[in-house]
């Protein structure tokens, strides 16, 4: 990430990035003593951009994962309780500036404009020193305009709707063009014909800004609609109980859902989803 | 009465300014019907209409208006002591709010002085630093800062956390966090703090001014009971709450202005 960084669409083949989860185990002291195994011996490499879907029952534990990958790590216990992650190689200990999440429940500043909320990385002198105030402002103009905010940038958040708000959320997410965007059920609270709309959007920012997406969520259609790949995780402890590609062109239409392909992706994922149900008292919520 | 025990229904507001000055009028009504009637002797409570008359000699007799002069004074003892406050309670709570060790070091010192008497300091307050304005500002200052410290950190500590851990995703450093996402969030409950500050150095103005009295509302007061003019001392009264209220009033609209983002929450 330079402060002279081109805003023109990258071919995804050229950026290269790995992200390396090797035997992630995650355990939590429970409530009334005694240890939860949240995560049990996950290995996933993710190799090149792409939407990456992380699909599993309620409390599986893909948040968790997800969590790790970012560095925000809760505070009561050490995470993850064995196994690395390694991007690039590298070790990833703590809060780290390859990756930016997008949260179900937007952090979007209640103080601030939509402009200043998509700008405000660019206040933290981490951001400050990289990127030039000429260039910022170039990106947060071209990413609201992007994400259909630049009418409403003085607004503030209360007077925004809900998927109007997950959008600033979007584009402060994006507007850093960090290599990897992790999204935790981003849309989960959003109404159904919203959620639709933020699904198209997000395939459209990813056609202009292409990066490693691991995409945590418990609606199957959605996993179909957006991934490149679906990880199916079984219920708690977590383990990968099904991983495979879908090459279907996005956006993918109504008419694609219905094809004999989706529907046998589908079943396959119900199967499993089913599977990991009557292993544990879960819900799947489909 | 379907509305009347419904706490979500606020009356309108003509409706609430007539039960409002209603209710003043009546006690105000109440007042006069005693001290016409002859009720209570005039030396115990003294008549309405003295008191206005007292108000009006207070505020302006044989060319100075004493009324004036001693507001100037006592608000000057309020503004120095409400610097200090803000100035030295603010980053104090704000410390507290921000590292819980911090907080789990200092607030042993400073929250059982909520409860704590602080007038009953005033003697060693005057031991330590005299009888002059140090001691009254001093006073002042320690009445408003214990209040004042654990309001700020409680604001620090209620902005939720996703702000925090948001923040700390994008890259900001724990610090940045703090000074970048927690304080502007806590900025309104802040304000609050400031406020209920400067209505507590409002009370305690009198006490602060009775050792020594030469100047303030407080000497006034003091003075006036020592010949026992009652309708001064109520007049003195009046003007204060009359202040405490002019400045709580302003103060809460000027955070209205700055902060207007928090009621649209």
């Amino acid at each position: 990430m330079s402060a002279t960084a081109d805003s023109t669409p990258k071919d995804p083949a050229k950026s290269s990035i790995s992200v390396e989860l090797k035997d992630i185990v995650q355990e939590y002291p429970a409530p009334g003593g005694g240890i939860t195994r949240v995560v049990e011996g996950i290995n996933l490499v993710f190799d090149r951009p792409g939407i990456n879907m992380l699909l599993g029952p309620s409390g599986c534990g893909k948040s968790t994962i997800l969590h790790m990958l970012g560095g925000v790590r809760p505070l009561h216990a050490k995470t993850p309780t064995s196994g690395s992650i390694r991007i690039d190689g590298i070790e990833c200990e703590d809060a780290h500036d390859d990756s930016v999440m997008v949260f179900q429940r937007y952090a979007n500043r209640p103080d601030l404009s939509v402009f200043d909320n998509v700008a405000f990385p660019f206040t933290l002198n981490l951001w400050k020193k990289r990127v030039a105030e000429p260039e910022w402002r170039k990106r947060v103009a071209e990413i609201l305009e992007a994400v259909g905010l630049s009418e409403k940038k003085s607004l503030r958040p209360s007077q925004l709707s809900g998927g109007q708000n997950q959008r600033v959320a979007l584009a402060r997410a994006l507007v850093l063009r960090t290599r990897i965007l992790l999204m935790d059920e981003p849309f989960g609270a959003l109404d159904a014909q919203t959620r639709e709309e933020m699904q198209l959007l997000l395939v459209d920012l990813y056609g202009k800004w292409p990066c490693l997406i691991v995409f945590v969520t418990h609606d199957v259609t959605e996993a179909l609609v957006l991934g490149d790949r679906v990880i199916v995780l079984s219920a708690q402890p977590a383990t990968v109980a099904d991983d495979f590609a879908i090459f279907a062109p996005r956006p993918r239409s109504a008419e694609w859902q219905r094809s004999e392909e989706a529907v046998l992706l589908e079943k396959r994922i119900l199967a499993q989803l089913h599977r990991a149900a009557g292993k544990g008292s879960v819900r799947v919520t489909v | 009465m379907g509305d009347f025990w419904n706490p979500y229904l606020p009356p309108s507001s003509p409706q609430r300014r007539a039960l409002g000055i209603g209710s003043v009028a009546s006690v105000l009504l109440l007042w006069s019907l005693i001290a016409a009637t002859g009720l209570v002797s005039p030396s115990r409570l003294p008549a309405p209409w003295d008191v206005v008359r007292a108000l009006g000699y207070l505020a302006w007799h044989d060319g100075e208006s004493m009324l004036f002069t001693a507001t100037l004074w006592s608000a000057g003892r309020l503004v120095v002591a409400g610097i200090l406050v803000i100035c030295i309670g603010i980053p104090i709570g704000i410390f507290m709010g921000a590292a819980p060790r911090i907080n789990a070091a200092v607030s042993p010192l400073v929250d059982p002085f909520r409860s704590a008497p602080v007038v009953a300091l005033l003697p060693i307050l005057v031991m330590w630093l005299g009888i002059g304005e140090a001691m009254k500002i001093a006073f002042l200052f320690t009445g408003a800062v214990v209040y004042l410290i654990p309001m700020v950190r409680d604001a620090i500590q209620a902005v939720p956390q996703g702000y925090w851990i948001s923040a700390r995703d994008l890259g900001a450093t724990p610090w940045e966090c703090i000074r970048k996402a927690v304080i502007p969030m806590a900025m309104p409950r802040i304000s609050d703090a400031i406020i209920v500050a400067f209505s507590v150095m409002w009370t305690y103005i009198t006490v602060a001014e009775y050792v020594n009295a030469k100047s303030g509302l407080g000497q006034l007061i003091q003075n006036s009971r020592r010949f026992s003019a009652w309708d001064q001392v109520f007049a003195g009264i009046f003007v204060i709450v009359a202040l405490a209220l002019l400045t709580y009033q302003l103060m809460v609209r000027i955070k209205r202005r700055l902060y207007p983002w928090e009621t649209q929450q």
